[in-house]
């Protein structure tokens, strides 16, 4: 199939091709390209399978936002309390959290001339070689778990301190845009209300019109079936009297 | 009475809040819209839209007319659907759904309209949707705007940044693939 020429003289024919398209072109171009397009059929072809494109776009839609329990906050994000912890505040939380695990798994930690070892409460010991170094060892490196519960304690003290203090600086120059943030929220609710009412007349319309078409199937077939148990009935009678008439001319012959 | 937008931004800056709401109601759709075309996620596009209200809200002041309201918008808009492409470093992708909810179907119809046509309806709905995601941001956005938004070349010329002949440049090859990808679909 050999390719259809464009003898556009300009150089920019795909430009103006488009502009004559959507019918954003100054008359003189016009002019020039509609006597260009009585004899190029390649640029004929072009607009017409675009004007078809178009007309399918406009069958997108954007889907109806669904209706949401509480707005996203995505991208309104408020900072969470604990990125506003300080980094100390947040290694001391970790390691907090790791010194409640270790004890309560009953962790061993030593160090000795086997090297260093790790062993929970329910392990035993590999020897008991060298224990006097080992206890004395143990003895200066166990926290006990009132010693972590007290810790744990301070913590949390000092991190609700931290929040405590970060949060009006956070909460100011957020609350000029609260109320509008409120009012926007509201706005979105609203129409999300106004859709949810819609859906639901809609959903009622066709549960409506599921029931009556429901009740006019089942209607037909009763009378399709009625028209079969009659034709049923009149065949059986038939065979009857055939079977009777059978039957009397075999008894006349005996 | 009917206020123009650049009326209601008078007052808002003024500090007219009600006037504001008003802009909000207005322009949601369209906004919601062309975030949604754009990057293709319904939730991401109600957040998109969201902010772009809070931060023309917060810009107000700063508005002094030289556009109009809605073209302030729609860049405001844009600009928050490039960063959403940039955040999530992935093209924008339409993701319909696999599945046919039928509910959903039956909610969407119109009164006077056969569920066959429906069905129909949504399925060529879904191949734009589709084929849309297949083009590259920049023909995607001048197509967005041109066939759903109305705007003229100079409009999107001004918009996105860029000389007019490469708006129109852009819907050429834009409109090229989609004529190309939407063949395709008929054939199936």
């Amino acid at each position: 199939m050999t390719e259809k020429l464009c003898t556009y003289h300009r150089s920019d024919r795909d430009v103006t091709l488009i502009a004559y398209v959507y019918d954003d072109i100054d008359a003189s171009t016009r002019v020039e390209f509609e006597a260009h397009l009585a004899a190029c059929e390649r640029c004929r072809d072009d607009i017409e399978s675009f004007r078809d494109v178009r007309a399918t776009l406009s069958h997108w839609y954007p889907p109806e936002p669904k209706p949401r329990s509480a707005p996203r906050q995505a991208v309104l994000r408020h900072p969470q309390w604990w990125r506003q912890m300080p980094v100390w505040a947040q290694v001391a939380a970790a390691m907090l959290v790791l010194g409640v695990s270790a004890g309560l798994a009953n962790l061993d930690i030593r160090h000795d001339a086997n090297g260093f070892t790790v062993r929970t409460g329910w392990s035993k010991p590999a020897a008991v070689a060298g224990s006097q170094n080992t206890t004395a060892m143990k003895d200066s490196s166990t926290v006990s778990r009132d010693e972590l519960l007290a810790l744990e304690q301070r913590l949390r003290a000092e991190v609700r301190q931290s929040h405590a203090s970060t949060t009006p600086a956070v909460a100011r120059p957020a609350s000029a845009d609260a109320e509008l943030l409120r009012k926007v929220r509201s706005l979105v609710e609203e129409s999300e209300r106004r859709e949810q009412r819609e859906l639901a007349l809609r959903m009622a319309q066709v549960i409506t019109d599921l029931n009556a078409q429901r009740l006019a199937d089942l209607r037909k077939i009763d009378v399709s079936l009625r028209g079969v148990q009659n034709n049923l009935g009149v065949e059986v009678l038939k065979q009857q009297q055939s079977l009777n008439y059978l039957a009397t001319r075999v008894s006349q012959r005996q | 009475m009917t206020w123009t937008d650049e009326e209601l931004v008078a007052k808002s800056i003024r500090g007219d809040a009600d006037s504001f709401n008003e802009l909000v109601l207005r322009w949601e759709r369209p906004i919601y819209a062309l975030a949604y075309r754009t990057i293709g996620r319904e939730e991401d596009a109600r957040d998109v839209c969201q902010e772009t209200f809070l931060r023309a809200f917060r810009a107000l002041p700063g508005f002094r007319g030289q556009a109009k309201f809605s073209s302030w918008l729609y860049r405001i808009a844009l600009n928050l659907c490039r960063d959403w492409a940039r955040r999530e470093r992935r093209a924008p992708v339409v993701q319909p759904p696999e599945d046919i909810d039928l509910l959903e179907l039956a909610a969407a119809r119109e009164p006077s309209e056969s569920i066959e046509d429906l069905v129909a309806r949504k399925d060529l709905s879904r191949a734009v949707e589709r084929a849309m995601a297949l083009l590259p941001e920049e023909q995607r956005t001048a197509i967005v705007l041109k066939e759903y938004h109305g705007l003229t070349f100079q409009e999107i010329a001004d918009l996105i940044g860029c000389p007019l002949s490469t708006v129109k440049t852009r819907l050429y090859q834009g409109l090229t693939v989609l004529r190309r990808e939407l063949a395709k679909t008929e054939k199936l």
